[in-house]
């Protein structure tokens, strides 16, 4: 059976709700997309041939190019290409931080193998024990990690406004410079201080979907002062959802991460103006091509401009979108390569339970083909 | 279909041949002219061209995790490209794959090597190499900063591991050689070592560079791979490191070994600023070592950014970023940063570095030794290229430039009393014939019966730049893709990757070592060939073992 015909078996498309051939589902998706003044590709939890696909789609269309998760991911890298930062990988905090500073909350959320992969030091091949002290900067309410048996230095900071001052008394005092009295007393400052001077490599770990700008650029500013008498590094944990996978595409395709649109001929990235959200919510956008491969939920729009879906099976709508896919989850209904929070980088994936669900990037082949059919009104 | 190219003046320095004569081209290969006066199915006519084979660049930072860290840190940068019909996919694009692909094609380049790329982003690496139209390309992998490397010269356990080590790399990670970047001084950073030299020991490892570099460089060569051990010196940079170059140049011991960028150690502690050229101490010695081959890595005026995997060096240059922003990176068992930077007229330090670049070229006489690059995009991009070939080919030109440079430093370099202009025989040499033998593969590089036919032609005239800007016709794989300096159609090439022999026992030793060290498959890094989502992207390359 080829490729094709197993597809065909597997598939399920919906165009208004009402089952429809894997054919008729991508004719009408076409039709929208071409109908479409500023179509907008969005959510965009794909593997890396589903993101080529849809970015090569979004430039044909003049489209937009968005992911679920921008937002956060944009803070990260704000601090990148406005003041510069210092990065580690999991593998290389793993075998070498003898401190991690721990900050804010939804760490485990976003990185749910935190304890295995980072807290607990592994017993090195080459001998050299590790020893690690933790610390929790403003976490969450509990600050338990289940599994984790060690000692976790816990100081509450605040979030939000707060944490950025506390951040900004820290990274003071680590300098030497005399503070304000704050939330956090003196002497615990002080300490916290004097521990992160003193680390032969640290870590500092954070999920920027829970921080703010100010949060991180002086987490960034801290951890840079640092490095002029010792080594301390940065481990922003990756974006779920194959986010960090899905940045790195755009970089090399177009030179730009996401919230980027081609309706100009050129490319144009602009954070505020190609937010899928505003897009939707200000009437811009009057057709959204939603992808979600990997289960998150879809989003709430309402009287949304038309909307073609690529998700799960159980993914559930506020409304039944215009046209629906249900797509494979990579690396488990098909190969893949994704970005891996565990390794750090971008890894090839074998299906774990391979089926003939369609992956988005066969979706999405689908669709352009029928949008070549259409220029020439064969479709 | 048989193709003949007519009347071309051919410069194919691997052939002898330079001469005015006609090329065949059937499918992909070139040929000999067919017995019995066969015709062609198409004859084009050359008359007034050069043609050499397609150009080969050996180093050039083009894809992979700290080039596409350098693209998303620099967003300012894509803003300058103007509209451009949208005959190719993606063609309107700024700093992208599509873009490196379609710029090295207009200027007659048909194979370029990314020259640095960690084991763990072997992957990622290929990805954006597959997404390079036209162009075949390859990877150097990294090693020499890595624990498993230091960890068996620790334990003394000898050269058949390492051997065995470099090929499993290779395999895994598809690549065509094995570089080694700062050797130590990389994983000494991470243990807040700010300096390293040759002879400096690594801290847990008990380790010197000297050794790292001669243990690798031997591992290289009895693999049987073609490449011998890519070199990045320590010490890149700074003032009086000719000294570093100079003794790892006598390090090489009459075995293979090339030497990258060398412009960036080409310096002394002369001068007004205590900077100054040491290049023809260095072009003496590179002369004198004849095992030894080197990359010029010239530098050029204008913004640019720097991307290495010497993580030391650009945590010492992070105060010069222009504009201010870095990422400075602790990889696994590798280290990267990307430091944007300002090349500018005006410095006395740039304009040195200017002219040792130009020195090297211009003193080293074997043009098989002494490769072109800019060790694209960090003495330049690769875009400069036309500017350099015409600054080698015309001792005025050169001149001119001079002129406007700051003349206290143009008075500690010889490069105003160097009167030698490449030929376009020595040009051939230098960017077809040599880096096809010095990467070895044998079908390129040249234009005898049996290369691949990947083939440049140029209309030559009083601009220099300009015949090597805009190639009047490019052929790659006997595919017309370049005409007046455009593409006209896009194609994918492939990826060119060694294939030594591997031990089974290597594989399961480093199954082992993953899942203790990382807690992770050790085949993570693997490169399976339908994940980068080409049809055929590999092309083997022969090992001597």
């Amino acid at each position: 059976m080829s490729r094709r015909d197993q597809i065909g078996a597997e598939a399920a498309a919906f165009i208004g709700g009402a089952p429809a051939s894997l054919e008729d589902a991508a004719a009408a998706a076409a039709q929208l997309l071409a109908q479409s003044g500023q179509p907008l590709i969005a959510g965009l939890g794909a593997d890396i041939e589903g993101a080529r696909a849809a970015i090569a789609l979004a430039e044909r269309l003049g489209g937009v190019v968005e992911h679920m998760h921008s937002a956060a991911l944009m803070r990260d890298l704000d601090c990148l290409r406005e003041t510069g930062v210092m990065l580690t990988t999991p593998g290389e905090a793993r075998v070498r931080a003898d401190v991690v500073l721990l900050v804010g909350d939804a760490l485990l959320q976003t990185w749910p193998a935190l304890n295995e992969r980072l807290l607990r030091p592994p017993a090195r091949p080459d001998g050299v024990d590790v020893t690690r002290r933790i610390f929790w900067l403003a976490p969450e309410a509990d600050a338990i990690i289940p599994g984790f048996d060690g000692d976790i230095e816990v100081i509450a900071a605040g979030l939000g406004a707060t944490l950025a001052a506390n951040l900004a008394s820290l990274r003071a005092r680590a300098k030497g410079r005399p503070v304000a009295r704050g939330q956090i007393p003196s002497p615990t400052l002080d300490a916290l201080a004097a521990v992160l001077k003193g680390a032969r490599f640290g870590v500092a770990v954070w999920a920027a979907a829970r921080l703010g700008a100010l949060e991180l650029e002086m987490l960034n500013g801290l951890v840079r002062d640092l490095n002029e008498t010792t080594r301390f590094s940065t481990l922003p944990l990756a974006q779920p959802d194959n986010g960090a996978g899905v940045l790195a595409a755009c970089g090399w395709m177009i030179g730009f991460p996401m919230r980027t649109g081609f309706g100009a001929g050129a490319p144009v990235h602009d954070p505020w103006r190609f937010d899928a959200e505003r897009l939707v919510a200000s009437g811009e956008a009057d057709c959204a091509l939603w992808i979600s491969a990997f289960g998150a939920p879809a989003p709430a729009w309402r009287g949304a401009p038309n909307f073609i879906a690529l998700s799960e099976r159980a993914t559930r709508f506020a409304e039944e979108p215009n046209v629906r896919f249900v797509v494979g989850r990579p690396g488990v209904d098909h190969d893949a390569v994704v970005h891996s929070p565990d390794a750090g980088t971008l890894v090839a994936v074998t299906a774990s339970a391979r089926s003939g669900a369609p992956s988005v990037a066969e979706v999405l082949a689908l669709i352009a083909a029928c949008l070549e059919d259409a220029s020439h009104r064969a479709c | 279909m048989l193709i003949r190219i007519k009347g071309a003046h051919v410069v194919d320095p691997a052939n002898k041949r330079d001469e005015i004569g006609d090329l065949w081209i059937r499918g992909d290969e070139i040929v000999a002219p067919p017995d019995g006066g066969a015709e062609a199915d198409e004859t084009v006519e050359a008359n007034g061209l050069v043609a050499m084979a397609g150009g080969i660049d050996i180093h050039s930072h083009i894809a992979g995790a700290n080039v596409n860290t350098a693209r998303l840190m620099l967003p300012e940068q894509h803003r300058a490209h103007a509209n451009r019909p949208a005959a190719t996919p993606l063609s309107n694009v700024g700093w992208s794959t599509f873009e490196t692909g379609r710029l090295y094609a207009q200027m007659g380049f048909t194979t370029v090597v990314e020259p640095a790329v960690a084991p763990h982003h072997a992957l990622h690496a290929h990805l954006e190499l597959a997404d390079t139209p036209i162009i075949d390309k390859a990877i150097l992998t990294i090693l020499g900063n890595d624990d498993f490397v230091l960890g068996l010269m620790r334990s003394g356990e000898g050269a058949t591991a390492i051997r065995d080590h470099v090929a499993w790399i290779l395999e895994t990670t598809r690549a065509l050689g094995i570089k080694v970047v700062n050797a130590g001084g990389v994983a000494a950073f991470k243990e807040n070592v700010r300096s390293f030299s040759f002879d400096d020991v690594v801290p847990s490892y008990g380790v010197t560079s000297r050794q790292i570099v001669k243990a690798l460089q031997r591992a290289v060569h009895e693999a049987g791979v073609p490449h011998p051990l890519h070199v990045h010196c320590n010490n890149l940079g700074l003032p009086g490191n000719v000294e570093t170059a100079l003794t790892t140049i006598a390090a090489a011991d009459n075995l293979p070994l090339h030497l990258a960028h060398l412009q960036f150690y080409g310096y002394g502690k002369e001068g007004p600023q205590g900077f100054s050229s040491a290049a023809p101490r260095l072009a003496e010695a590179v002369n004198a070592a004849k095992t030894v081959s080197i990359d010029v890595g010239q530098v050029m005026f204008g913004q640019t950014v720097t991307i290495s995997s010497d993580v030391l060096r650009q945590f010492s240059a992070r105060g010069q970023a222009r504009p201010k922003k870095y990422a400075i990176i602790d990889g696994d068992s590798n280290g990267a940063g990307v430091v944007p930077y300002e090349y500018r007229t005006g410095s006395f330090h740039n304009a040195v570095q200017f002219a040792v670049g130009l020195e090297l070229f211009l003193l080293i006489d074997d043009p098989w030794r002494v490769f072109f690059t800019t060790d694209h995009p960090n003495g330049a991009p690769f875009t400069t290229y036309p500017e350099i070939f015409a600054l080698l080919m015309d001792k005025d030109l050169r001149a001119q430039w001079l002129s406007r440079l700051p003349k206290d430093a143009v008075a500690v370099t010889t490069l105003p009393s160097l009167t030698r202009e490449y030929t376009l025989n020595e040009i051939a040499t230098m960017t077809r014939a040599a880096p096809a033998k010095l990467l070895g593969l044998p079908n390129r590089g040249h234009l005898g019966a049996g290369a691949r036919a990947d083939v440049a032609l140029y209309r030559p005239g009083k601009d220099i730049a300009q015949m090597f800007r805009a190639a009047a016709l490019v052929y790659k794989d006997g595919d017309l893709v370049v005409r007046d300096g455009a593409v006209t159609h896009t194609r994918f090439g492939r990826a060119l990757h060694a294939t030594p022999a591997v031990e089974a026992s290597m594989q399961r030793r480093m199954k082992e070592y993953y899942d203790a060290r990382y807690g992770l498959p050790s085949d993570f890094m693997r490169v399976p060939d339908g994940a980068v989502g080409r049809p055929h992207p590999f092309e083997a390359v022969a090992c001597a073992r």
